[in-house]
């Protein structure tokens, strides 16, 4: 008991010292600025070497670096889709990072994104299929702002939408329902993964519409009260919201 | 009679004498100099200094010197006065400069556990004021450029209290994450001095804060 104070003490004070900013406020390593003087005050990170991230011992996030020119061929694309984002609404969801690295994937599943409301973070693969990629983005900007307002978005009223018989999967990895073209008919859903879980498919709506914009035209009455309710709520948290550019 | 000659010093020997000396001053003197870690370090004066907004001026006293701060109501308001009320009741004088970032940043300002005379290392950086939290005031457009001064807080935003920090090189990430408080106008070079240990998260045995006060 006379050695195990100083013990102690001794382990604490000789914690590694990570006198590395960007991990202080974000908590994830290896990264460093892109850039941080942007209009809507985002600030764009990248991963300078691979990171492992997750909430306990077994880490399950990973990511990669990325050579120069892939960096910034995709940092044009993200810049301009960001872009449509004020730093007002940013701020009301509390987006304030976004990470560029490649091959992210969660649990060896690979994924666009991964949002984090509490780190005001967004880790986006650059490598992403380029078919969806700026699609994809907004996607997972849904996944923020829903993070954040969840009594905006209700999963209970969401499932109602859709016809009686239909139920979504326990989870958005739960299934193969991965593909993310556009149906030409869309029933319902925009996508396959639309019907992966509420959440998703409600992402998928809101990535549909700031993606295709006004090109968007269904006549299909499920996929319109899943728009107007997406739009409703948006303009909710801020009145001067675009889905325009 | 004795006739006793007197002894010449050859030329050899004012070699060798003069070697001794120069070895001397060479091995003795960066020691005194390098144990006097103050010894290039100016001590400003606040009275020999003209200031525009005296009310906003604070001098932090540390063992190099004095620190001359002015502090920025009109951006963080509330931060500003808890600072203010801090420092007019004492509270800073004797807190340690716990966590210290060669050529980072310096941070100080633990009451509960960062005094000189109840210092904890196991606790300290976690202690309060007893003042409750304030809110972060990160709204307005400001320049973490080195010398400027921010309140510390926990991971979460509004969590601010007592304890501050003064950074040591620009920091552009800091803008909208900390409220700022105001900046060092003189004596950054005292803060440069203050007791660092590489690899230590938290300084054993830290430099004190002698006194922190406002000019007015």
């Amino acid at each position: 008991m006379i050695l195990f104070r100083p013990i102690l003490i001794f382990f604490i004070l000789l914690s590694p010292l990570k006198a590395n900013t960007i991990y202080d406020l974000i908590k994830i390593p290896n990264l460093e600025i892109y850039e941080t003087n942007t209009d809507n005050k985002l600030r764009y990170l990248y991963a300078a070497r691979p990171f492992k991230l997750g909430t306990n011992v077994k880490k399950n996030i990973y990511c990669f670096d990325s050579n120069k020119k892939t960096l910034d061929k995709k940092y044009k694309i993200i810049k301009k889709n960001m872009n449509r984002y004020s730093s007002d609404f940013l701020k009301k969801i509390s987006l304030k990072y976004i990470v560029l690295c490649e091959d992210l994937s969660i649990a060896k599943i690979n994924t666009a994104g991964i949002p984090n409301s509490m780190t005001r973070t967004l880790i986006l693969d650059i490598k992403f299929n380029e078919a969806y990629f700026e699609r994809a983005i907004h996607h997972e900007v849904f996944h923020i702002i829903k993070d954040n307002y969840k009594d905006l978005f209700e999963e209970s009223v969401w499932k109602n939408f859709n016809k009686k018989k239909f139920k979504y999967s326990e989870c958005s990895t739960c299934n193969n329902k991965w593909n993310l073209d556009t149906y030409n008919k869309t029933k319902g859903f925009f996508t396959e993964y639309s019907k992966s879980t509420a959440s998703e498919d409600m992402a998928e709506v809101f990535s549909h519409l700031m993606f295709y914009q006004d090109k968007i035209y269904n006549d299909d009455p499920i996929i319109k009260k899943k728009i107007q309710y997406i739009i409703k709520n948006i303009l909710k948290i801020d009145n001067n919201f675009r889905f325009k550019s | 009679m004795i006739n006793i000659n007197k002894i010449k010093i050859t030329k050899s020997e004012r070699i060798i004498l003069v070697f001794i000396i120069l070895l001397g001053v060479f091995t003795l003197g960066p020691l005194i100099i390098i144990k006097n870690k103050c010894l290039f370090v100016k001590n400003y004066d606040p009275n020999n200094i003209l200031f525009k907004n005296r009310e906003n001026i604070a001098v932090l006293n540390a063992n190099c010197g004095n620190v001359i701060i002015e502090l920025y109501p009109n951006i963080s308001p509330k931060a500003v006065e808890r600072f203010k009320t801090l420092i007019r009741s004492g509270a800073y004088d004797d807190a340690a400069f716990h966590r210290v970032i060669e050529n980072k940043l310096i941070q100080a300002g633990d009451l509960e556990f960062g005094k000189r005379e109840n210092l904890n290392y196991g606790k300290v950086g976690t202690g309060k004021s007893g003042l409750g939290l304030i809110k972060s005031e990160i709204d307005a457009d400001f320049k973490y450029k080195k010398g400027s001064i921010g309140l510390a807080r926990t991971f979460q935003m509004n969590t601010e209290d007592s304890q501050f920090f003064i950074i040591l090189q620009d920091e552009p990430l800091f803008e909208g994450e900390y409220t700022p408080i105001g900046k060092v106008l003189h004596g950054i070079e005292v803060l440069e001095k203050v007791k660092f240990v590489p690899k230590f998260h938290i300084v054993p045995r830290p430099d004190f804060i002698n006194s922190l006060k406002m000019l007015d």
